[in-house]
């Protein structure tokens, strides 16, 4: 059998042998000697918070140069797999989300970093890329989601503005409220746009339902959310998901361009528009963020702390880097996590890990930034929950939630019925493995 | 469209002097129809390009609305402007010219070599290893994409253009389609030549090739559009800027919480341009004849 | 698949000789295709009988993805769909693909650009093309139910933001985007039917119809048979064309083989399993292959 085994399976033989291992190497270190370590990111011309971590951090480490790799936006994680599993990788590469975090940890390819973390108690999300008491990576962004809303519109509809103190009945009701008094008025913009992510409806549900639990396979909680959906479109308060799915509807133009008076998104999209404003690319108004809508009155009004959610970004080490980058890039890790950081990235509109007092000031210091209470509190205060808890399931889980999202909201498939076919789905496919 | 129309499938019997001339009117008639028939169809065909067009011509929050816009106003002429100053337009036209070149040049020079081997070279285990060509086709590329990158970073190929030139130019397309066209080719035609003393090299550069111009055009065609468009690839394995392909390239307008989708329009009208060009010149050899000249006599 | 092995030396010594001057046609192709795709695809194989998970970790695990499989809904639902595809999607683009080559093969002024014209949708870049017709079969914007409801359809259908009327919207992009493709090959193919064999038929006083089922059908028989071949495989690995047209939806009415296989390798890191199902959807587009290949032979000789 052996001698007969034909060439191509002989190579290939040996080619599955390498696929399933492979080693780093080490070299002696010199805390001082100077050292480059790669760093991945994405569309640096246009995001410059990869290039803002990389300068402030060698101004502090001269011996260190932080040297970046650029990768597709929209295929980050398929380009990173490749170059991980062909042993190609950046020294310190990006976590998008929770979801792969799990990928790449149970994968191996992440260094324990715990070493990097010590100092860095006050950053909540760190607790997120913890496992077994380890930690594989460390948060340098965290965005939430809050609800943006346009000022000028609400006072032409001569609807009352958020004042921190909605649940989603009320979001519902001014919506409602906003797309009749935008009509009378003239105007021909909805109440509210909710972009077809599945994030809008089922990232709010599940941090703030009481017990909602992703993993256990019960997605009874997403009900409420979605039937407030249901009759959002159906009232014409908001585009319906067909026509912003057919469309390509951007939330960018819906809300710059005045289509919308109110959108719920991350905070990430503070930057996005300030820009726009600046080219053009969004008209110039009054606008304002508030905290998310909420589940009951018990987190509602300013002495309270509502709750919303968001994965936090983070960065991790590739462990096949040499000894000397592994030491360097965890300094980096320290330093991407700190107040310092955080001020830097607040500067270019960007929320870090750690929001404080002086990460505030500084993003409302930024030209166009509103500047009253209500956004303030909004930016500043909140408990965040993971949109993705970090289990072997969750993407899988995340997955077939995103097909009843899209079964949901264009009415081709009843609620009742489509989330009790997405928890059979759940502990038929995902879960029993 | 009726019948006649449709099926009249070469010239040869369409010449207008065999024509009754009581029929002159009514062919005419049939003859303006048809044009406007094809200048409908052309019409819906070229729609989804006309709004690309529209798109680069407008600012970018403008290019999604509802209802769709089909004029552009005001017209924004700027960005044909921007994207050759704010981006590497040149570089990714480059690498992409270059990589469709060389793959497109293998691809026929081995795929109608190869293929002459499978159509008229009887020995042991040919169909055998015909079936594995077809076979790998079958595949789909995204489950061994990883396997493949894994071997051509072993081999220090990825992020090189060559690796996309060595993934692209040996593909079973090229040989699975010479080797049909070249059954077309009588067996008597190799047969004399070979009495008259041509080797088979011979009978291939002499008869073969020359016979096949049709078909050779269409695989250069084809793999040179395909190689031109193609994604995937160049996202698998190319990493550094300068080795950007231009569908590489317009990715870069999309960033993480934003796309500048009036400028990915501009660059793909521009890219489109030169294949359409490409197109027009190589569509001439799918004129009458050229292959069945050769058989006369 | 016979062999032309025989027992006399004069036929082994052509034996001998046609296989080398076989392998010396083939091989420079070979090489390549050797090194890049066949032991690539070797390898897949095997993987498909591991928990592979990309990063090293590829223990044996027997049959277990396919029996996995075997109880997947998913995986059935996304083989019902491409099968769904597949069906309406080869006869249409086939018909249309050979009425536009025969449209195109003429004498006529402008028939350059009209082939290229048609060539267009698969040169157009394939997001525009998504928008287009998104936006063309919009429920309550597009033109497409405009036209519907002009010529008296109450309740035209929704598209792609129904679960019902998505595939077949699939399929009519589909079959738009890739007829010039084939149209192409058609016109290639077309070039290689001896006028004479028209003159004759004219003579013979033979009508349109019975020259195109007696000289133009058998004239094409090469061409057909790879058209066929390669559309049907093309077809059971659609992917490309759905993720931007629907990414699946909604629910999972539009949901393909292939999406599923990146879905469960690059999304959730099952590459062991997405491995499987790739070679299921290989020996079912082989197996295909094949039986076209014999039905081909038979109808040969």
């Amino acid at each position: 059998m052996k001698r007969t085994m034909p060439a191509a399976i002989a190579a290939a033989t040996a080619l599955a042998l390498v696929l399933a291992g492979c080693g780093g190497e080490d070299e002696p270190t010199d805390p001082n000697a100077p050292v480059t370590i790669t760093l991945a990111g994405w569309s640096l011309s246009t995001t410059p918070e990869f290039k803002t971590l990389a300068d402030g951090f060698h101004a502090t480490h001269p011996n260190v140069t932080v040297e970046l790799k650029e990768y597709d936006t929209t295929n980050y994680d398929t380009q990173m797999t490749a170059d991980l599993a062909a042993g190609t990788a950046p020294d310190v590469y990006v976590m998008k989300n929770l979801k792969n975090f799990y990928t790449y940890q149970n994968g191996g390819q992440l260094l324990d970093v715990s070493s990097a973390t010590s100092g860095l108690s006050g950053v909540s999300s760190v607790a997120a890329y913890q496992v077994d008491g380890k930690a594989y990576a460390v948060p340098y962004r965290q965005d939430s989601w809050v609800l943006f809303y346009n000022k000028d519109l609400f006072a032409k509809a001569k609807v009352n503005p958020p004042d921190g103190s909605w649940t989603w009945d009320d979001y519902a009701t001014a919506a409602k409220a906003l797309t009749t008094g935008l009509k009378v008025a003239g105007a021909k913009a909805t109440g509210t746009y909710q972009h077809v992510f599945q994030s809008t409806v089922q990232g709010f549900a599940l941090a703030q339902t009481p017990d909602a639990d992703l993993l256990s396979g019960d997605f009874s909680y997403l009900k409420p959310y979605y039937q407030r959906s249901l009759d959002l479109q159906a009232a014409g308060a908001q585009p319906t998901f067909g026509t912003a799915n057919t469309n390509k509807l951007t939330y960018q133009a819906q809300f710059g361009k005045q289509q919308s008076a109110m959108l719920l998104m991350g905070t990430w999209y503070i930057a996005t528009l300030l820009k726009q404003r600046t080219t053009g690319d969004a008209d110039t108004f009054e606008w304002g963020i508030a905290p998310a809508p909420q589940f009951d009155k018990s987190t509602t009004g300013t002495s309270a702390t509502p709750v919303t959610f968001g994965d936090p970004t983070g960065l991790g080490i590739n462990p096949k880097a040499s000894k000397a980058k592994q030491d360097a890039a965890k300094q980096f890790l320290t330093y991407v996590a700190s107040e310092d950081a955080g001020k830097a990235l607040a500067g270019i509109g960007i929320t870090p890990a750690q929001v404080t007092d002086a990460v505030t000031q500084t993003l409302f210091g930024l030209q166009g930034v509103p500047q009253d209470d209500l956004s303030r509190f909004a930016y500043a205060k909140h408990t965040i929950k993971p949109e993705n808890p970090v289990s072997k399931h969750t993407a899988g889980l995340q997955n077939l939630l995103n097909e009843t999202h899209s079964a949901i909201l264009s009415d081709s498939t009843p609620l009742d019925k489509a989330i009790t076919d997405a928890q059979a789905r759940a502990k038929n496919e995902v879960l029993n493995q | 469209m009726t019948t006649t129309d449709l099926y009249r499938p070469t010239p040869a019997i369409t010449l207008p002097g065999q024509r009754p001339p009581r029929r002159h009117a009514a062919s005419r008639a049939r003859r303006i129809a048809g044009y406007v028939t094809l200048a409908l169809a052309a019409a819906a065909l070229l729609l989804p390009f006309y709004w690309m067009v529209v798109a680069s011509l407008k600012t970018n929050n403008d290019v999604f609305t509802i209802p769709i816009k089909w004029v552009p106003d005001p017209l924004v002429w700027r960005n044909y402007l921007d994207i050759w100053q704010r981006s590497d337009m040149t570089t990714w036209l480059g690498n992409t010219l270059l990589l469709s070149v060389v793959v497109t040049t293998l691809q026929v020079l081995t795929g109608s070599f190869a293929a002459y081997g499978f159509a008229r070279v009887r020995f042991p285990g040919r169909n055998l290893l015909f079936l594995a060509y077809i076979g790998t086709i079958a595949v789909p590329w995204q489950s061994y994409m990883i396997p493949q990158f894994i071997l051509m970073s072993k081999l220090h190929l990825s992020n090189t253009l060559w690796s996309i030139i060595a993934i692209q130019a040996f593909g079973a397309f090229g040989v699975f389609l010479m080797k049909q066209f070249y059954e077309t080719i009588p067996e008597e035609l190799s047969e004399s030549a070979r009495v008259d003393g041509l080797t088979e090299f011979g009978i291939y550069r002499r008869i073969m090739l020359p016979l096949s111009r049709p078909a050779l055009a269409s695989l250069a065609l084809i793999t040179f559009v395909t190689t031109w468009n193609d994604y995937v690839g160049p996202l698998i394995y190319l990493r550094s800027p300068e080795l950007r392909t231009i569908q590489l390239g317009l990715n870069t307008f999309i960033s993480q919480y934003n796309a500048e989708y009036a400028l990915i329009m501009t660059g793909s009208v521009l890219s489109v341009l030169p294949v359409a060009v490409i197109f027009l010149l190589g569509q001439r050899y799918f004129v009458e004849g050229i292959a069945t000249t050769g058989l006369k006599g | 698949m016979a062999t032309m092995l025989r027992t006399r030396p004069r036929h082994r010594r052509l034996v001998v000789r046609n296989t080398v001057a076989g392998w010396t046609f083939i091989l420079p192709n070979f090489i390549g295709f050797a090194a890049l795709t066949l032991i690539p695809v070797v390898v897949l194989f095997y993987m498909a009988f591991t928990n592979w998970n990309v990063f090293g970790v590829a223990d044996w695990v027997g049959t277990a993805n396919f029996r996995r499989m075997w109880n997947d809904a998913s995986f059935w639902t996304a083989l019902r769909n491409t099968l769904y595809y597949t069906v309406f999607h080869i006869p249409l683009t086939m018909a249309a693909a050979l009425g536009l080559a025969l449209l195109l093969n003429r004498k006529l002024r402008g028939v350059a650009f009209f082939r290229t014209v048609a060539f267009f949708p698969y040169i157009t870049s394939i997001v525009a093309i998504a928008v287009v017709w998104n936006q063309l079969f919009s429920p309550e914007y597009g033109p497409v139910n405009a036209f519907l409801r002009g010529l008296g359809a109450d309740n035209p259908p929704g598209w792609t933001t129904s679960a019902d009327w998505s595939m077949p919207a699939v399929i009519i992009v589909g079959t738009w985007r890739y007829m010039g493709y084939y149209m192409l090959l058609f016109l290639a193919g077309l070039q290689t039917i001896p006028a004479q064999l028209y003159e004759a038929a004219q003579i013979d006083g033979a009508t349109p119809w019975q020259r195109f089922v007696n000289v133009t059908l058998p004239g094409l028989r090469h061409t057909t048979f790879f058209v066929t071949v390669m559309l049907t495989i093309e077809s059971f690995k659609v992917f490309d064309l759905i993720l931007v047209m629907t990414d699946g939806g909604p629910g999972q009415s539009t949901l393909v083989l292939s999406q599923y296989i990146y879905q469960k390798g690059f999304e959730e890191n099952q590459f062991g399993y997405a491995s499987a199902i790739s070679i299921v959807l290989f020996a079912i587009c082989f197996g295909i292959t094949v039986i076209q290949f014999m039905v081909n032979k038979r109808r040969n000789s």
